[in-house]
């Protein structure tokens, strides 16, 4: 891949001074960054289904349902890394990057929902909700979702291309800071609208659910369960790469101008519109993709996805971790979620303060999100 | 200057233009013949926007009318914008020769910056057009970014430069070429840019400074680490708004020799308050006042008009 070539580089564009921060750059990742970055992989894909595999009187056994909330965290962390490299590096706040999640997710739903084929409550080829509101035929767009792969593409490419419509003409119209991000808010807050209706054909507020089986493989069988927790974490590892291939790359660096001093950038000859527009649909791409990995391991998906504050939720995740670094949103996204699990089972009511309190407490005392925080206190050092 | 001024404004003409003409060109190449006509890529027009409505282009009968006997490079022709009625320009006409350097003064609300947004397509003109000669696409038409890479570049008044980036970062991201999208993630230095952006950090003494964050450098190498993107963007036209604002007396110095070595090689526009620094590099100076231009010639002759002496202390000449 691309970040083989970078580091191949490096030595050669090394004319004079020992360490120039420009060819540091050009590479993907350092020596030592590929290094822990393949053991951090390695532990994350290995180390819960090794520990879920000891057996369950043993001190270190994971419990089965730890497996899935752990899965469900790598795929918050992915979009965590979708929304870092949008909101640190281009400086686009989208608080609306929950309708590409849901979208991908939606995508996966109807793949699984056919996938039930007649084994569903009423024994229909069709899917439930549809035998409920007494439908005779599936309708159009339904019909090609029974592909698994033409599935995961459309869990890709719908939501790059509703980022790329809604984005063309946004950023061409040169809708930036708080505005934008409202109208984000804006389009979720439209699309729950129109999935809760049981004429868009997606379950109504029910959403889809009940799924039985995934390519094949029984969604309740434990093998099962961990593929797919450690696609997810393969899968958080693949987003930061493509994450940090931009980041890295010219492409970045006009990325960030463009957040600092766009006007400037302009009169440099860059167009900011289409550097957003690639921007945004790359990563609404990656939440399409962390939610078609999402939904088979929580088993449904619902309008609530869509809901504005689960999108707001998002842009906590990475300003707890720390925007600007790609290895602070997914930190933040797995700190928040853990303390969401925790919370919400020990004490439920008092989550939301927890959540609002929290992210007053990182805007006040860590502008830099928790990685930030880590930094200062080892350059002090 | 009179004579142009009264020429008729219907010389812009709305007309499709053919793919390429070169005939059209043919007498303005003749009349320069080494120049710039290998920097083609530049004049390449962005095949992504074919399909929109074309663009106004210039009649070529104006441009000669204009520009007879000078080796032009830019004119604005018979600008007008107004703000709420206020008229900022007034039916503007200027010519840019190749390669000098002209100062444009004038007081509070003449439209010296106004004049720059217009060259630059930040402001778009009610009436009247910008071109340069070789290219008979009118530039008031063209998005900023596509004005900046044919070669018309600016320079702001408050020192712009991408605080976050390494000086080094700086000058790699206004080299000119790779801008779009796709060939700028995947670009890679070459040795000839690497050298260039060399030559310019040389130019404008911050070669020890390279690796340094840009915001971190003092105001005046802020200043001329703007001027070296410029150049790094290898301008046809140079547009520099206020270069020694707030700048001590020793940078102003600095920055005088600067703007002296680039013109000869860009056409370097400087607008200015500083009397004592126009008058140390200006050839040519000229007046701004209420959008028009109200005189033009040496530094010498021109604060020996009585119009502008009358405009500049004066006052009110109601």
């Amino acid at each position: 891949m691309s970040d083989e070539k970078p580091a191949a580089k490096a030595p050669a564009a090394q004319p004079k001074s020992p360490a120039p921060a420009a060819v540091r750059l050009e590479s993907v990742l350092s020596k030592r960054g590929y290094l822990s970055f393949a053991v951090l992989l390695a532990l994350s894909v290995a180390i819960v289904p090794i520990l879920n595999g000891l057996p369950p009187d043993s001190a270190l056994h994971l419990p089965d349902y730890l497996v899935t909330l752990f899965g469900k965290f790598f795929c918050f962390a992915t979009v965590a890394v979708a929304m870092d490299l949008l909101w640190g590096y281009a400086g686009i706040l989208s608080l609306g990057h929950g309708v590409f999640f849901a979208l991908g997710g939606y995508a996966m739903g109807m793949y699984l929902m056919l996938a039930i084929g007649d084994a569903g409550v009423y024994r229909s080829k069709l899917p439930d909700f549809m035998v409920f509101l007494d439908w005779k035929e599936l309708p159009w767009f339904w019909k090609p979702f029974d592909n698994f792969l033409v599935a995961c593409l459309a869990a890709m490419l719908v939501p790059g291309l509703l980022a790329y419509c809604f984005g063309f003409f946004a950023f061409r119209s040169r809708i930036r800071g708080v505005y934008f991000s409202i109208i984000t808010q804006a389009l979720t807050f439209a699309l729950m609208l129109l999935f809760f209706r049981n004429e868009t054909a997606l379950g109504g507020n029910n959403g889809l659910t009940n799924f039985k089986e995934i390519y094949g493989y029984s969604l309740h069988e434990q093998g099962t369960k961990l593929m797919l927790y450690m696609l997810s974490a393969a899968g958080l590892f693949v987003a930061f790469l493509i994450a940090r291939f931009v980041t890295t790359s010219k492409a970045g660096r006009v990325l960030r101008a463009i957040r600092d001093e766009e006007s400037r950038t302009m009169f440099a000859g860059y167009n900011p519109t289409n550097y957003k527009l690639f921007v945004y649909t790359l990563s609404a791409v990656i939440c399409g993709f962390a939610g078609a990995l999402y939904v088979p391991q929580v088993g449904i998906i619902n309008p609530s996805e869509l809901q504005p504050s689960n999108s707001i939720e998002m842009a906590i995740w990475v300003a707890v971790g720390g925007r600007g670094s790609l290895i602070g949103a997914p930190i933040g996204a797995f700190v928040v979620n853990g303390a969401k699990s925790w919370f919400t089972v020990a004490m439920p009511e008092f989550w939301l303060y927890v959540l609002g309190a929290l992210f007053i407490a990182v805007t006040l005392f860590l502008p830099q999100g928790l990685v930030g925080a880590l930094e200062r206190v080892r350059v002090k050092k | 200057m009179s004579a142009t001024e009264s020429a008729p404004l219907n010389a812009v003409v709305e007309e499709p233009i053919e793919p390429a003409k070169p005939v059209t060109h043919a007498e303005a190449e003749a009349k320069r013949p080494s120049d710039n006509a290998p920097e083609s890529p530049r004049k390449a027009r962005s095949p992504r926007i074919s399909w929109l409505p074309k663009k106004r282009t210039v009649d070529q009968s104006r441009v000669d009318e204009l520009t007879h006997g000078r080796k032009a490079l830019l004119c604005v022709d018979s600008v007008s914008v107004s703000f709420d009625g206020f008229k900022a320009l007034d039916n503007l006409t200027l010519v840019l020769d190749e390669g000098e350097l002209r100062c444009i003064i004038g007081p509070n609300g003449a439209g010296k910056t106004t004049l720059q947004d217009v060259i630059t397509g930040k402001t778009k003109p009610d009436t009247g057009s910008v071109f340069l000669i070789g290219d008979d696409q009118d530039l008031t038409q063209l998005r900023e970014d596509e004005i900046a890479q044919r070669g018309v570049c600016r320079k702001f008044q408050r020192p712009t430069v991408f605080q976050g980036h390494s000086v080094f970062e700086n000058l790699e991201l206004t080299l000119p070429g790779k801008k779009r999208v796709f060939s700028s993630l995947f670009a890679r230095l070459t040795r000839t840019e690497r050298e260039k952006i060399e030559r310019v950090l040389e130019i404008i003494g911050l070669k020890d400074e390279a690796q340094k964050r840009a915001g971190l450098l003092s105001h005046g190498q802020k200043q001329w680490l703007e001027i070296g993107m410029l150049l790094s963007q290898e301008p046809r036209v140079l547009l520099v708004d206020e270069p020694v604002a707030g700048m001590t007396h020793k940078e102003t110095e600095k920055t005088a020799e600067l703007l002296n070595g680039l013109a000869g090689e860009h056409t370097v526009v400087v607008v200015e308050h500083d009397m004592e620094f126009v008058r140390s590099i200006a050839k040519t100076v000229t007046v701004l006042h209420e959008g028009r231009v109200l005189a033009e010639g040496s530094m010498d002759a021109v604060q020996a008009d009585p119009k502008v002496i009358e405009v500049y202390l004066g006052g009110a000449d109601a």
